[in-house]
Protein backbone atom coordinates (compact mmCIF):
# COMPACT_ATOMS: atom_id res chain seq x y z
CA UNK A 1 0.00 0.00 0.00
CA UNK A 2 1.92 3.41 -1.11
CA UNK A 3 1.35 6.38 1.04
CA UNK A 4 -0.06 9.41 -0.17
CA UNK A 5 3.65 11.01 -0.69
CA UNK A 6 4.25 7.70 -2.74
CA UNK A 7 1.58 8.09 -5.04
CA UNK A 8 2.26 12.39 -5.29
CA UNK A 9 5.50 11.13 -6.28
CA UNK A 10 4.23 8.39 -8.62
CA UNK A 11 1.87 11.18 -10.25
CA UNK A 12 4.83 13.14 -10.45
CA UNK A 13 7.03 11.24 -12.72
CA UNK A 14 3.88 10.44 -15.06
CA UNK A 15 4.02 14.21 -15.35
CA UNK A 16 1.06 15.43 -13.28
CA UNK A 17 2.66 18.79 -12.37
CA UNK A 18 -0.13 19.64 -9.78
CA UNK A 19 1.32 16.80 -7.54
CA UNK A 20 4.62 17.58 -7.94
CA UNK A 21 3.20 21.69 -6.61
CA UNK A 22 1.41 19.72 -3.74
CA UNK A 23 4.82 18.17 -2.75
CA UNK A 24 6.84 21.26 -2.55
CA UNK A 25 4.14 23.01 -0.75
CA UNK A 26 4.36 20.31 1.88
CA UNK A 27 7.51 20.64 2.40
CA UNK A 28 8.90 24.40 1.05
CA UNK A 29 8.21 25.04 5.04
CA UNK A 30 10.09 21.72 6.66
CA UNK A 31 13.30 22.10 4.42
CA UNK A 32 13.78 26.21 4.46
CA UNK A 33 13.51 26.00 8.24
CA UNK A 34 16.25 23.07 8.06
CA UNK A 35 18.12 25.17 6.06
CA UNK A 36 17.85 28.23 8.18
CA UNK A 37 18.47 26.02 11.12
CA UNK A 38 22.35 25.36 9.51
CA UNK A 39 22.89 28.66 7.65
CA UNK A 40 21.31 30.90 10.27
CA UNK A 41 20.46 33.58 7.26
CA UNK A 42 17.22 33.79 5.34
CA UNK A 43 18.56 34.50 1.87
CA UNK A 44 21.07 31.64 2.21
CA UNK A 45 18.62 29.28 3.52
CA UNK A 46 15.98 30.24 0.34
CA UNK A 47 18.44 29.67 -1.94
CA UNK A 48 19.60 26.55 -0.39
CA UNK A 49 15.51 25.50 0.08
CA UNK A 50 15.33 26.13 -3.72
CA UNK A 51 18.44 24.20 -5.04
CA UNK A 52 17.39 21.13 -2.61
CA UNK A 53 13.72 21.05 -4.06
CA UNK A 54 15.31 21.23 -7.88
CA UNK A 55 17.11 17.88 -6.63
CA UNK A 56 14.38 16.59 -5.50
CA UNK A 57 12.69 17.51 -8.78
CA UNK A 58 15.34 15.93 -10.57
CA UNK A 59 15.83 13.00 -8.89
CA UNK A 60 12.44 11.67 -7.90
CA UNK A 61 12.71 8.94 -10.39
CA UNK A 62 15.44 7.65 -7.85
CA UNK A 63 13.49 7.50 -5.00
CA UNK A 64 12.70 3.65 -4.19
CA UNK A 65 9.48 3.60 -1.23
CA UNK A 66 11.27 0.05 0.02
CA UNK A 67 14.16 1.82 1.31
CA UNK A 68 12.42 4.13 3.53
CA UNK A 69 9.92 7.04 3.55
CA UNK A 70 10.27 9.66 1.03
CA UNK A 71 10.11 12.07 3.82
CA UNK A 72 13.36 10.70 4.54
CA UNK A 73 14.10 10.54 1.51
CA UNK A 74 13.86 14.39 0.92
CA UNK A 75 15.67 14.74 3.64
CA UNK A 76 18.50 13.14 3.00
CA UNK A 77 18.79 15.16 -0.38
CA UNK A 78 18.42 18.10 1.63
CA UNK A 79 20.95 17.22 3.81
CA UNK A 80 23.65 16.29 1.90
CA UNK A 81 22.91 20.01 -0.05
CA UNK A 82 23.27 21.81 3.25
CA UNK A 83 26.45 20.13 4.26
CA UNK A 84 28.16 20.66 0.42
CA UNK A 85 26.91 24.16 1.42
CA UNK A 86 28.65 24.11 4.76
CA UNK A 87 32.01 23.46 3.16
CA UNK A 88 32.02 26.20 0.83
CA UNK A 89 30.85 28.56 3.29
CA UNK A 90 33.65 27.68 5.76
CA UNK A 91 35.98 27.34 2.83
CA UNK A 92 34.49 31.16 2.19
CA UNK A 93 34.98 31.50 5.44
CA UNK A 94 38.72 31.01 5.54
CA UNK A 95 39.22 32.92 2.57
CA UNK A 96 36.82 35.87 3.86
CA UNK A 97 38.01 36.33 7.76
CA UNK A 98 35.54 36.15 10.34
CA UNK A 99 35.51 39.80 10.55
CA UNK A 100 34.15 40.00 7.16
CA UNK A 101 31.51 37.23 8.13
CA UNK A 102 30.37 39.17 10.97
CA UNK A 103 29.67 42.47 8.97
CA UNK A 104 27.64 40.39 6.44
CA UNK A 105 25.45 38.90 9.20
CA UNK A 106 25.36 42.78 10.62
CA UNK A 107 23.54 43.77 7.31
CA UNK A 108 21.63 41.35 7.46
CA UNK A 109 20.21 41.40 10.63
CA UNK A 110 19.75 45.26 10.01
CA UNK A 111 16.93 44.52 7.86
CA UNK A 112 14.03 44.89 9.59
CA UNK A 113 11.42 42.26 8.96
CA UNK A 114 9.12 40.50 11.60
CA UNK A 115 11.40 37.70 11.76
CA UNK A 116 14.76 39.30 12.10
CA UNK A 117 13.12 41.15 14.95
CA UNK A 118 12.35 37.59 16.94
CA UNK A 119 15.44 36.53 15.78
CA UNK A 120 17.65 39.41 17.76
CA UNK A 121 15.88 38.32 20.63
CA UNK A 122 18.82 37.74 22.99
CA UNK A 123 17.61 34.12 24.25
CA UNK A 124 17.24 33.01 20.45
CA UNK A 125 20.68 34.62 19.47
CA UNK A 126 22.66 33.10 22.90
CA UNK A 127 21.43 29.98 21.45
CA UNK A 128 22.36 30.10 18.24
CA UNK A 129 25.54 31.34 19.05
CA UNK A 130 26.23 28.45 21.35
CA UNK A 131 24.87 25.88 18.16
CA UNK A 132 27.55 27.62 16.18
CA UNK A 133 30.68 26.98 19.16
CA UNK A 134 29.57 23.26 18.29
CA UNK A 135 31.44 20.88 16.10
CA UNK A 136 29.16 20.12 12.92
CA UNK A 137 28.41 17.08 13.49
CA UNK A 138 26.88 17.09 17.30
CA UNK A 139 25.26 20.42 16.36
CA UNK A 140 23.86 18.42 13.65
CA UNK A 141 22.44 16.07 16.09
CA UNK A 142 21.05 18.64 18.55
CA UNK A 143 19.15 20.74 15.28
CA UNK A 144 17.63 17.47 14.13
CA UNK A 145 16.97 16.61 17.57
CA UNK A 146 16.25 19.03 19.85
CA UNK A 147 14.72 21.60 16.98
CA UNK A 148 13.45 19.71 14.39
CA UNK A 149 12.16 17.11 16.78
CA UNK A 150 13.13 14.05 14.99
CA UNK A 151 13.15 10.39 16.64
CA UNK A 152 16.67 8.84 17.12
CA UNK A 153 15.20 6.24 14.38
CA UNK A 154 14.41 8.65 11.78
CA UNK A 155 17.71 10.78 13.06
CA UNK A 156 19.64 7.26 12.31
CA UNK A 157 18.36 6.22 8.80
CA UNK A 158 19.19 10.22 7.56
CA UNK A 159 22.58 10.20 9.14
CA UNK A 160 23.36 6.56 8.02
CA UNK A 161 24.64 5.91 11.18
CA UNK A 162 23.28 3.47 14.58
CA UNK A 163 20.89 4.74 16.59
CA UNK A 164 23.69 4.28 19.50
CA UNK A 165 25.95 6.78 18.14
CA UNK A 166 22.87 9.24 17.42
CA UNK A 167 22.27 8.78 21.46
CA UNK A 168 25.81 9.25 22.10
CA UNK A 169 26.23 12.41 20.01
CA UNK A 170 23.06 14.08 21.34
CA UNK A 171 23.94 13.58 24.37
CA UNK A 172 27.15 15.34 24.12
CA UNK A 173 26.04 18.23 21.93
CA UNK A 174 23.50 18.98 24.62
CA UNK A 175 26.49 18.50 27.75
CA UNK A 176 28.80 21.11 25.22
CA UNK A 177 26.27 23.22 24.68
CA UNK A 178 25.02 23.82 28.44
CA UNK A 179 28.45 24.45 29.32
CA UNK A 180 29.04 26.58 26.60
CA UNK A 181 26.12 28.36 27.27
CA UNK A 182 26.78 28.53 31.36
CA UNK A 183 30.32 29.59 30.41
CA UNK A 184 29.20 32.69 28.27
CA UNK A 185 26.64 33.74 31.10
CA UNK A 186 30.06 33.49 33.24
CA UNK A 187 28.52 30.74 35.57
CA UNK A 188 31.19 29.70 37.78
CA UNK A 189 32.89 26.58 37.97
CA UNK A 190 32.52 24.98 34.96
CA UNK A 191 35.04 22.58 33.40
CA UNK A 192 34.10 23.05 29.94
CA UNK B 1 28.62 5.87 39.47
CA UNK B 2 30.94 9.38 39.51
CA UNK B 3 30.44 12.45 37.64
CA UNK B 4 31.85 11.55 33.88
CA UNK B 5 29.29 8.47 33.81
CA UNK B 6 26.49 10.38 35.24
CA UNK B 7 27.81 12.91 32.38
CA UNK B 8 27.06 10.61 29.96
CA UNK B 9 23.38 9.20 31.26
CA UNK B 10 22.23 12.96 31.85
CA UNK B 11 20.46 13.24 28.11
CA UNK B 12 18.44 10.00 29.05
CA UNK B 13 17.89 11.08 32.10
CA UNK B 14 15.86 14.00 31.11
CA UNK B 15 14.27 11.89 28.73
CA UNK B 16 13.32 10.04 31.44
CA UNK B 17 14.64 6.54 28.92
CA UNK B 18 17.26 5.01 31.36
CA UNK B 19 15.94 1.81 33.21
CA UNK B 20 14.41 2.59 36.52
CA UNK B 21 17.52 1.33 38.39
CA UNK B 22 19.95 3.78 36.81
CA UNK B 23 17.40 6.64 37.21
CA UNK B 24 17.34 6.21 40.76
CA UNK B 25 20.78 6.26 40.68
CA UNK B 26 21.64 9.53 39.05
CA UNK B 27 18.61 11.45 40.86
CA UNK B 28 20.36 10.67 43.80
CA UNK B 29 24.13 11.50 42.49
CA UNK B 30 22.53 15.01 40.78
CA UNK B 31 21.24 15.45 44.74
CA UNK B 32 24.03 15.06 45.95
CA UNK B 33 26.55 16.79 43.38
CA UNK B 34 26.19 20.53 42.91
CA UNK B 35 27.64 20.81 39.92
CA UNK B 36 25.93 17.69 38.24
CA UNK B 37 22.70 19.50 39.00
CA UNK B 38 23.87 22.68 37.74
CA UNK B 39 24.91 20.92 33.95
CA UNK B 40 21.70 19.40 34.51
CA UNK B 41 19.43 22.62 34.92
CA UNK B 42 21.37 23.84 32.55
CA UNK B 43 21.04 20.91 29.93
CA UNK B 44 17.13 21.61 30.94
CA UNK B 45 17.53 25.16 30.15
CA UNK B 46 19.17 24.59 26.53
CA UNK B 47 16.65 21.64 25.49
CA UNK B 48 13.49 24.29 27.04
CA UNK B 49 15.19 26.98 24.32
CA UNK B 50 15.48 24.25 21.69
CA UNK B 51 12.47 23.37 21.40
CA UNK B 52 10.61 26.87 21.62
CA UNK B 53 12.92 28.10 18.98
CA UNK B 54 11.14 29.91 16.25
CA UNK B 55 9.84 28.42 12.65
CA UNK B 56 9.04 30.35 9.94
CA UNK B 57 7.32 30.68 7.21
CA UNK B 58 9.55 30.46 3.64
CA UNK B 59 8.67 33.24 1.33
CA UNK B 60 5.67 32.25 -0.89
CA UNK B 61 8.23 33.45 -3.75
CA UNK B 62 10.30 30.41 -3.16
CA UNK B 63 7.32 28.31 -3.95
CA UNK B 64 7.10 29.88 -7.32
CA UNK B 65 10.51 30.19 -8.29
CA UNK B 66 10.84 26.44 -7.49
CA UNK B 67 7.66 25.44 -9.35
CA UNK B 68 9.03 27.98 -12.81
CA UNK B 69 12.49 26.40 -12.66
CA UNK B 70 10.89 22.65 -12.34
CA UNK B 71 7.58 22.43 -14.29
CA UNK B 72 7.99 26.29 -15.97
CA UNK B 73 4.38 26.87 -15.07
CA UNK B 74 3.65 29.02 -11.72
CA UNK B 75 1.66 28.05 -8.90
CA UNK B 76 -1.82 27.78 -9.04
CA UNK B 77 -3.90 30.65 -6.61
CA UNK B 78 -6.45 29.98 -4.54
CA UNK B 79 -9.40 32.55 -4.61
CA UNK B 80 -8.24 33.97 -1.46
CA UNK B 81 -4.72 34.49 -2.64
CA UNK B 82 -6.45 36.55 -5.49
CA UNK B 83 -8.26 38.22 -3.45
CA UNK B 84 -5.05 39.03 -1.45
CA UNK B 85 -3.19 39.95 -4.19
CA UNK B 86 -5.19 42.13 -6.50
CA UNK B 87 -7.52 43.53 -3.58
CA UNK B 88 -6.87 43.04 -0.19
CA UNK B 89 -3.28 44.25 -0.59
CA UNK B 90 -4.25 47.09 -2.16
CA UNK B 91 -6.51 48.29 0.48
CA UNK B 92 -4.54 47.63 3.11
CA UNK B 93 -1.71 50.12 2.21
CA UNK B 94 -1.33 53.36 4.54
CA UNK B 95 -1.91 55.77 1.33
CA UNK B 96 -5.48 53.89 0.51
CA UNK B 97 -6.20 53.33 4.13
CA UNK B 98 -5.86 57.20 4.75
CA UNK B 99 -7.77 58.11 1.44
CA UNK B 100 -10.44 55.36 2.12
CA UNK B 101 -10.40 57.45 5.94
CA UNK B 102 -10.62 61.00 4.69
CA UNK B 103 -13.74 60.14 1.80
CA UNK B 104 -15.47 58.43 4.58
CA UNK B 105 -15.22 61.67 6.84
CA UNK B 106 -16.60 63.78 3.51
CA UNK B 107 -19.11 61.56 3.14
CA UNK B 108 -20.66 61.22 6.84
CA UNK B 109 -20.03 65.35 6.70
CA UNK B 110 -21.90 65.85 3.45
CA UNK B 111 -24.88 63.62 4.77
CA UNK B 112 -24.83 65.16 7.69
CA UNK B 113 -25.29 68.97 6.32
CA UNK B 114 -27.45 68.01 3.17
CA UNK B 115 -29.92 64.96 4.91
CA UNK B 116 -32.05 67.54 6.81
CA UNK B 117 -32.24 69.54 3.36
CA UNK B 118 -32.91 66.89 1.14
CA UNK B 119 -36.55 66.14 2.51
CA UNK B 120 -37.49 69.73 1.55
CA UNK B 121 -35.65 69.77 -1.53
CA UNK B 122 -37.22 67.11 -2.66
CA UNK B 123 -40.21 68.56 -1.78
CA UNK B 124 -39.51 71.50 -3.96
CA UNK B 125 -39.14 69.58 -7.06
CA UNK B 126 -42.39 67.90 -7.03
CA UNK B 127 -44.27 68.93 -10.55
CA UNK B 128 -47.10 69.84 -8.00
CA UNK B 129 -44.59 72.67 -6.18
CA UNK B 130 -42.84 73.11 -9.78
CA UNK B 131 -45.78 74.79 -11.08
CA UNK B 132 -46.91 76.46 -8.15
CA UNK B 133 -43.73 78.48 -8.10
CA UNK B 134 -44.33 78.95 -11.47
CA UNK B 135 -47.58 80.07 -11.30
CA UNK B 136 -46.37 82.73 -7.96
CA UNK B 137 -43.57 83.68 -10.40
CA UNK B 138 -45.97 84.62 -13.39
CA UNK B 139 -48.58 86.46 -10.90
CA UNK B 140 -45.81 88.84 -8.92
CA UNK B 141 -44.64 89.08 -12.87
CA UNK B 142 -47.65 90.36 -13.54
CA UNK B 143 -48.60 92.75 -10.18
CA UNK B 144 -45.21 94.36 -10.73
CA UNK B 145 -46.40 94.92 -14.75
CA UNK B 146 -49.73 96.08 -13.46
CA UNK B 147 -47.65 98.33 -10.71
CA UNK B 148 -45.39 99.48 -13.82
CA UNK B 149 -48.79 100.33 -16.05
CA UNK B 150 -50.08 102.57 -13.17
CA UNK B 151 -46.85 104.27 -12.19
CA UNK B 152 -46.11 104.85 -15.92
CA UNK B 153 -50.26 106.61 -16.33
CA UNK B 154 -49.49 108.80 -12.95
CA UNK B 155 -46.65 110.11 -14.46
CA UNK B 156 -48.38 110.60 -17.78
CA UNK B 157 -50.97 112.68 -15.59
CA UNK B 158 -49.04 114.43 -13.57
CA UNK B 159 -46.66 115.60 -16.91
CA UNK B 160 -49.79 117.00 -18.95
CA UNK B 161 -50.85 118.61 -16.04
CA UNK B 162 -47.42 120.40 -15.31
CA UNK B 163 -47.28 120.97 -19.29
CA UNK B 164 -51.21 122.46 -19.15
CA UNK B 165 -50.35 124.38 -16.48
CA UNK B 166 -46.98 125.74 -18.02
CA UNK B 167 -48.54 126.89 -21.26
CA UNK B 168 -51.51 128.74 -19.08
CA UNK B 169 -48.85 130.56 -16.90
CA UNK B 170 -46.68 131.47 -20.02
CA UNK B 171 -50.18 132.42 -21.92
CA UNK B 172 -50.77 134.51 -19.18
CA UNK B 173 -47.01 136.07 -18.47
CA UNK B 174 -47.74 136.75 -22.57
CA UNK B 175 -50.68 138.39 -21.86
CA UNK B 176 -48.83 140.46 -19.35
CA UNK B 177 -46.02 141.17 -21.81
CA UNK B 178 -48.72 142.68 -24.70
CA UNK B 179 -50.00 145.55 -22.64
CA UNK B 180 -48.50 148.59 -24.34
CA UNK B 181 -46.81 151.06 -21.78
CA UNK B 182 -48.64 153.99 -23.24
CA UNK B 183 -51.47 153.38 -22.08
CA UNK B 184 -55.02 151.57 -21.57
CA UNK B 185 -56.11 153.04 -25.08
CA UNK B 186 -53.50 151.65 -27.03
CA UNK B 187 -53.53 148.11 -25.05
CA UNK B 188 -57.50 148.20 -25.88
CA UNK B 189 -57.09 148.58 -29.49
CA UNK B 190 -55.91 145.45 -30.04
CA UNK B 191 -58.38 143.82 -27.99
CA UNK B 192 -60.65 145.13 -30.08
CA UNK B 193 -59.23 144.65 -33.59
CA UNK B 194 -59.19 140.91 -31.93
CA UNK B 195 -62.63 140.66 -31.15
CA UNK B 196 -63.44 141.89 -34.57
CA UNK B 197 -61.42 139.48 -36.39
CA UNK B 198 -62.98 135.64 -35.96
CA UNK B 199 -59.67 133.97 -37.05
CA UNK B 200 -57.73 134.98 -33.97
CA UNK B 201 -60.25 133.70 -31.83
CA UNK B 202 -58.15 129.99 -32.03
CA UNK B 203 -55.05 131.75 -30.29
CA UNK B 204 -57.23 133.05 -27.80
CA UNK B 205 -58.85 129.98 -26.93
CA UNK B 206 -55.51 128.08 -26.61
CA UNK B 207 -54.72 129.95 -23.90
CA UNK B 208 -57.80 128.82 -21.87
CA UNK B 209 -56.84 126.29 -19.05
CA UNK B 210 -58.37 122.88 -20.09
Amino acid sequence: MLSSDEKLVERCLQGDDAAWEQIVRSYAKRIYNLSYRYTNRRDEAEDLSQDILIRVYQNLGSFRPDMGSFQSWILKVGRNLIIDHYRQTRRYQQVAGTEELEKMSITDTASQSPERSIERSEEARFLRDGLDALSPELKEAIILRDIEGMAYLEISELLGIPEGTVKSRINRGRLELAKLLAKRRGLPGWQA
Amino acid sequence: MKCPQIEERLSEYLERTLPASEMEEVAAHVHGCGNCSALLEEMRSALLKCRSFPVYEPDIALIDRVLLRTTGKPRTRSFRELLDQYFLRTLLTPRFAMGAVVTVLFLTLSASLLLPRAASIATALSPREVFRTMDRGVQAIYSRGLKIYDKKNEWQAQLSFFKNNMFNRLGIMIEQLDVPQEGKKKSGEPRQQQEKNPGDKTSSLLLLPT
